[in-house]
C-alpha cells in the first residue's frame, strides 16, 4: 500500500470537508455568543455552537460523545441557561453593560492562548494522517466507550457521581429558604452585611 | 404460560461479557469511608429534625475522619509490593489510584488536619458558630434576621467538608490525569460553596466564593488543556505511561502502542517537544493555582479573608497538602525524565512566591489577609524543597506540610476568638494590647507567628531547615539565599505583630476574647503542642517522612 492511496490533507474527502465546515460554524457561533448584546441570543448561539460541535464528533465517528453532547449540552445545559435568564428577570432586549473594562485584555489572552494551542497542535500532528474510514472502526461506539468506562475508568466515573451529589447539596444550601418570609424585600437587599 | 415465560427469559441475546474491573477496596478504604460518611451526612440532613442535626453530624464526621486515619495506618502497615518488584505500593482500581508511602503520609496528614479543622467548624460558642443561618437570604434582609433569631445554622457544612476531604484524599493519589481532574473538582466545588457561608460580612463572603469559583474554573480549564496536550504527546493519560513516552521521545509512544497494530503508520512521527512542554506548563498552571503560587496567587487573600474562618483553616492546611501532593506526584512520576526542563520554571516560581508572599504581607492590615500572604510565602518555601527533585526534597516537604498545617490551623482558631461587635476583629490595629488582656491567647498566637517566622524550637525552624538543606544538596543554593532573605522579611512583620500585642496599650473599646468551648481550645492546644513537639523533638516525624519518601511514588 503506497502512501498516496492512504490519502492526505491535499485531497480531502467529503467527510473532511464537512468536518471543516462544521468547525467554522462552531467557531463563528462561539464568537457570536460572546459578542452579542442580547443574553437570550447568546444562549441560542450557544445551541448552534454545541450542535455543530456534536456534528464534528459525529463526523469523527464518535457517536456516543456526539449524542451525549446533544442531550446534555444542547438539551440540558442551554435549557438551564434559558431558565436562569428567565427567572432572574434579565433584560430581554439588548444590554449595553455586558462588556467589562477588561475586554481588551481578555481578547488578547484568549487570542494568544488559542494561537499557541493551534500552533503547537498543528506542529505536533502535521505529519499524522488517519483516514476517516480507519477511524470509524467502532472506536467511538457506545459499546467500546461503555466497556472502557465500566472497566478502566470506573473509579473516576464513580467519583463524578460524588461530585454531582456534592453539587446538588450545594445548590440546595445556596437556594433553599427554610425560615422567614418569602423574599419580599429582595429588591431592598444588598445592604452591607458588616453590622 | 410457561412457554411464554421461558421465551421471555430466553429472549435477551447473550451480551458480550465485560470483565469486571478489579478494585482493591482495602487500599481505597480511607477514601471510601470519608465519602460514605459524607453520604450518611446527606441522609442525616434529610431525616433528622433541624434541632438535632448538628449534634448528630458533628460526632459522625469526627468519627469518620478518625476512622479513615486509622484505616490509613492499617494500609500503611501492610506489605505491598508493586509490579516492578521494588519499593512499596501499588496501582489500584485499574490504575486510577496509586497507593504508596508518600501518598499515605499525605492522606494521613490531610485526615488529621481535617479533624482539627472540624473542631473549629463544630464550635458554637463564638457567635453561634461561624456559618450563616440561611445562605439563600439576601444579606441584610428580614429573612436573614429571622434566620439568625431562630438560631439556625447550615449543618450541610459537615457533609460538604467530607466531600471536599474525600476529593483531597483522591487528588494526590490519582494515577492518571482524568482521575486527578475529577478529584480536583470534587475537592474544589464544596470549597467554593463553603466559602460563601460566613455568618458575618456576608457580602465579602459571597464575593470570595464567586471569585474562587470563577478563577478556579479558569484554572481547571488550563489543567484540562494541559492534560489534552499530554495525551496528544503520550497517547495516554496514565502518569506512568507519560513518563515512558517522555523517555522514548516524540512519537515513540505512538509508533509502538497506538499505530503499531496495523503496522502501516509505524514510521509516522507524531508529537513534538513543543506539545510536551506546553502540556507540562498548562498542567502546572492548574496545579500551582491551587497552591496559590505566584503568579496565580491573586485569589488567596480575598478568599481567605471572605471565607468562614474554619473553612479558611481547612483550605490553608488540607488543600495545600493535597495540592502539593498532586504536584509532587505529577512532577516526580510523569515528568521524571524532564527535570532539567521544568526546574528553571520552578526556580522562577519559587523565588517569586517567596518574595511576593513575604514583601506584600508587610503591607497588610487585616489578620486573615496577612495569614493568606504568609501561606503564599510558605508555599514558596515548600516549592524550594521540591526543586531538589529527589527523596530528600520530598521528605522535607512532607514534614514541612504537616508542621505548617498544625500551626496555621491554630493561628486561624485564635482569629475566631478575638471578636468585637461586628464579629471577628480582623483589623490588626484592634489586636493592640491583646497580650495585656488575655496573655494566654496572645501568647499562643505569638508562638504560632514565631513558628511561621522559623525561630528555633518551633516546627517552622525544623521545616525550613529541612527544605533548605534538601535544596542545597540538590544544587539550588541561590534559591536558598532568596529563601532565607524572604524569611527575614517575613520575620519582621511577624515580630511587629507580637510587639503590637504585647507592648502597646489596649484600646478601651478593644475586642473581647471569647472563652471557647472544648473544640476550639483543642484546635489551639493541638496546634501549640504540634508546633512545640515538632520543633523540639522532630526526629520521629522526620524519620517517618524519610521512610515515606524513600520509596517515592509508585508508577
Amino acid at each position: 500500500m503506497t502512501v498516496l492511496a492512504e490519502g492526505s490533507y491535499a485531497s480531502p474527502t467529503g467527510q473532511e470537508i464537512v468536518f471543516v465546515l462544521l468547525g467554522v460554524v462552531t467557531l463563528a457561533a462561539a464568537v457570536l455568543v460572546v459578542t452579542t448584546r442580547r443574553l437570550v441570543h447568546a444562549a441560542l448561539w450557544l445551541v448552534v455552537a454545541f450542535g455543530a460541535l456534536a456534528g464534528c464528533y459525529l463526523v469523527m465517528s464518535a457517536e456516543l460523545v456526539a449524542w451525549v453532547q446533544v442531550l446534555i449540552y444542547v438539551g440540558a445545559v442551554v435549557v438551564l441557561l434559558l431558565f436562569g435568564i428567565m427567572l432572574t428577570r434579565a433584560p430581554i432586549g439588548p444590554s449595553t453593560d455586558l462588556d467589562g473594562a477588561n475586554r481588551p485584555a481578555a481578547v488578547v489572552v484568549a487570542v494568544a492562548l488559542a494561537g499557541v494551542l493551534v500552533t503547537v497542535i498543528v506542529d505536533g500532528f502535521r505529519t499524522a494522517y488517519v483516514p476517516s474510514a480507519r477511524a470509524s472502526s467502532g472506536a467511538g461506539s457506545a459499546e467500546t466507550i461503555g466497556a472502557a468506562l465500566f472497566r478502566d475508568w470506573v473509579l473516576p466515573f464513580e467519583a463524578l457521581s460524588v461530585l454531582l451529589l456534592a453539587a446538588l447539596i450545594g445548590a440546595i444550601v445556596l437556594s433553599r429558604r427554610e425560615i422567614g418570609p418569602a423574599e419580599t424585600d429582595a429588591r431592598r437587599g444588598g445592604g452591607e452585611g458588616e453590622g | 404460560m410457561s412457554l411464554l415465560a421461558s421465551a421471555v427469559l430466553a429472549a435477551p441475546a447473550p451480551t458480550p461479557d465485560i470483565p469486571a474491573p478489579t478494585i482493591e477496596y482495602g487500599l481505597l478504604s480511607p477514601m471510601l469511608l470519608v465519602f460514605g460518611i459524607a453520604v450518611v451526612g446527606v441522609l442525616v440532613e434529610a431525616f433528622v429534625p433541624r434541632a438535632h442535626r448538628a449534634a448528630v453530624q458533628m460526632p459522625i464526621t469526627l468519627l469518620g475522619l478518625a476512622g479513615a486515619f486509622i484505616l490509613t495506618i492499617v494500609v500503611a502497615t501492610q506489605d505491598i509490593t508493586p509490579a516492578s518488584g521494588q519499593g512499596w505500593g501499588k496501582l489500584a482500581a485499574m490504575g486510577s489510584i496509586g497507593i504508596d508511602r508518600p501518598t499515605l503520609f499525605i492522606q494521613g496528614t490531610i485526615l488529621i488536619l481535617a479533624l482539627v479543622s472540624t473542631f473549629m467548624i463544630a464550635e458554637r460558642r463564638t457567635d453561634e458558630g461561624s456559618f450563616t443561618a440561611q445562605a439563600a437570604a439576601t444579606p441584610g434582609s428580614a429573612a436573614e434576621r429571622e434566620g439568625l433569631l431562630a438560631g439556625a445554622t447550615h449543618t450541610e457544612v459537615y457533609p460538604l467538608v467530607m466531600f471536599a476531604v474525600g476529593g483531597m484524599l483522591l487528588f494526590p493519589a490519582s494515577g492518571d490525569l482524568i482521575t486527578m481532574f475529577v478529584a480536583l473538582e470534587v475537592l474544589s466545588l464544596p470549597l467554593y460553596l463553603l466559602c460563601g457561608l460566613a455568618r458575618r460580612r456576608r457580602l465579602l463572603s459571597q464575593e470570595a466564593a464567586v471569585k474562587y469559583f470563577l478563577l478556579g474554573a479558569f484554572s481547571s480549564g488550563f489543567f484540562l488543556f494541559g492534560a489534552a496536550l499530554l495525551y496528544g504527546y503520550a497517547g495516554s493519560v496514565q502518569l506512568g505511561a507519560i513518563a515512558r513516552a517522555v523517555r522514548l521521545g516524540p512519537g515513540g509512544q505512538y509508533a509502538t502502542e497506538v499505530y503499531g497494530a496495523s503496522g502501516q503508520f509505524a514510521q509516522v512521527t507524531v508529537g513534538s517537544n513543543a506539545l510536551l512542554m506546553l502540556g507540562v506548563a498548562l498542567l502546572a498552571v492548574g496545579l500551582l493555582f491551587k497552591l496559590g503560587a505566584v503568579p496565580f496567587q491573586s485569589w488567596k487573600p480575598d478568599v481567605y479573608q471572605g471565607a468562614p474562618t474554619p473553612i479558611t483553616a481547612l483550605m490553608a492546611s488540607c488543600t495545600l497538602v493535597a495540592a502539593f501532593g498532586a504536584l509532587f506526584r505529577v512532577f516526580y512520576v510523569a515528568f521524571d525524565g524532564l527535570t532539567w526542563e521544568w526546574r528553571p520554571m520552578m526556580w522562577l516560581i519559587a523565588i517569586l512566591t517567596m518574595v511576593v508572599g513575604a514583601v506584600v504581607a508587610v503591607t497588610q492590615t487585616d489578620v486573615k489577609r496577612l495569614l493568606a500572604y504568609s501561606s503564599i510565602a510558605h508555599a514558596g518555601f515548600i516549592l524550594t524543597g521540591m526543586i531538589a527533585a529527589d527523596a530528600a526534597g520530598l521528605s522535607s516537604a512532607l514534614f514541612y506540610l504537616a508542621a505548617y498545617g498544625f500551626t496555621t490551623i491554630g493561628a486561624f482558631a485564635i482569629v475566631t476568638l478575638v471578636r468585637d461587635a461586628g464579629g471577628e476583629a480582623g483589623h490588626l490595629s484592634r489586636w493592640a494590647g491583646l497580650g495585656k488582656r488575655s496573655p494566654v491567647i496572645a501568647g499562643a498566637f505569638a508562638f504560632f507567628l514565631l513558628a511561621f517566622a522559623g525561630i528555633p524550637l518551633t516546627s517552622g525552624f525544623i521545616g525550613k531547615f529541612a527544605v533548605f538543606q534538601a535544596a542545597i544538596a540538590g544544587g539550588a543554593t541561590p534559591l536558598v539565599v532568596v529563601g532565607v532573605l524572604s524569611s527575614a522579611v517575613a520575620a519582621f512583620f511577624y515580630v511587629r505583630i507580637i510587639v503590637l500585642m504585647f507592648f502597646s496599650d489596649p484600646a478601651p473599646d478593644g475586642p473581647a476574647v471569647v472563652v471557647p468551648s472544648v473544640f476550639t481550645s483543642a484546635a489551639v492546644a493541638l496546634g501549640v503542642a504540634a508546633t512545640l513537639v515538632l520543633g523540639v523533638l522532630p526526629q520521629s516525624v522526620l524519620d517517618l517522612a524519610d521512610q515515606a519518601a524513600s520509596s517515592l511514588f509508585v508508577r
